[in-house]
């Protein structure tokens, strides 16, 4: 493994490290939120089960984050994503479907595309370990929003899904890599490289999460837009 | 072949998990009332919707793998 390959396997699972606690501080704490005005739905108790899903995941990434020379990066502040006018259960909403619609949708679709590569036994435990729990966290947004959709109107996230996409990917994403990023090495370090990791996320927004949203009646023009400027920039 | 898996798996099973329907994509309620939660319908009228950067206080989203 050279070293360039090395560093960009420890940034990303560092960079997995940070994600994943960020996670469980927001799983945890809309876990009472969605209780408070929706006391039968069986969400809160998911999100409180997935907190606890997503610190064991932070340690595996941090762990394999120190076997490639870096070390791991602690406790994140818990950061509110919604638009502050939102009222509290509309933003409630907004995060669930940001954090698990989106983010854990495309989280099942790379480690689905990781796992069918081979990688090393340790990296390969992990991927095997996180996926099996982040179709449960992806699982949660979308039954959060069916039960809101059917008691209210959610079509006002349709104009919002773009600002949760670029919160969501950096435009980096849609530029060229230079060679060390595009490695097909890197897979074995349970990595993506770069064209991969932008055709996974292209192909799971346009075949999972923009479907998945219309069906409950948001319109996804604005997001579609979204990405086909980002595609031709 | 992946993507329609997880469409199934995911936002088909979730909405069942959620709703309990058979189907798990009955009918939105916003096909049937127009009232819209908090003031995301004015937020929607002053965002641009033309796949432009999103306004300060517009939200952002979570990042992931």
């Amino acid at each position: 493994m050279t070293e360039a390959l090395r560093r960009a396997a420890a940034e990303a699972w560092a960079f997995r490290t940070r994600v994943e606690l960020e996670a469980a501080r927001r799983f945890a704490r809309l876990a009472g939120t969605v209780a408070a005005f929706d006391p039968d739905s069986p969400v809160p108790a998911l999100l409180r089960e997935a907190a606890q899903d997503e610190r064991r995941h932070a340690a595996l990434c941090a762990a394999l984050t120190a076997a490639y020379g870096r070390t791991p990066p602690g406790e994140t502040a818990d950061a509110l994503i919604a638009p502050q006018a939102l009222d509290p259960r509309s933003a409630a909403l907004y995060e669930m479907v940001a954090a698990c619609c989106i983010t854990e949708t495309e989280s099942v679709a790379t480690l689905s595309t990781l796992l069918s590569e081979e990688a090393e036994p340790e990296v390969e435990r992990v991927l095997r370990e996180i996926a099996r729990d982040e179709v449960a966290h992806g699982r949660m947004g979308w039954a959060h929003l069916a039960r809101e959709a059917a008691s209210g109107d959610v079509t006002f996230l349709s104009p919002l899904i773009p600002a949760m996409l670029s919160g969501t990917v950096g435009d980096g994403l849609f530029a060229p890599a230079g060679p060390d990023l595009e490695s097909r090495e890197l897979l074995r370090h349970g990595v993506l490289p770069h064209s991969q990791k932008r055709a996974t996320f292209t192909g799971t927004l346009r075949g999972v999460v923009f479907p998945g949203l219309e069906k409950f009646g948001i319109d996804c023009g604005p997001a579609r837009a979204w990405l086909s400027a980002r595609e031709q920039s | 072949m992946l993507f329609r898996k997880l469409f199934q798996v995911l936002v088909v099973g979730g909405a069942v998990l959620g709703t309990g329907a058979n189907s798990g994509c009955s009918t939105p309620a916003s096909a049937q009332q127009p009232e819209k939660k908090g003031d995301g319908g004015a937020q929607a009228s002053t965002q641009g919707t033309d796949a432009g950067t999103p306004d300060a206080g517009s939200g952002s989203g979570v990042q992931g793998w």
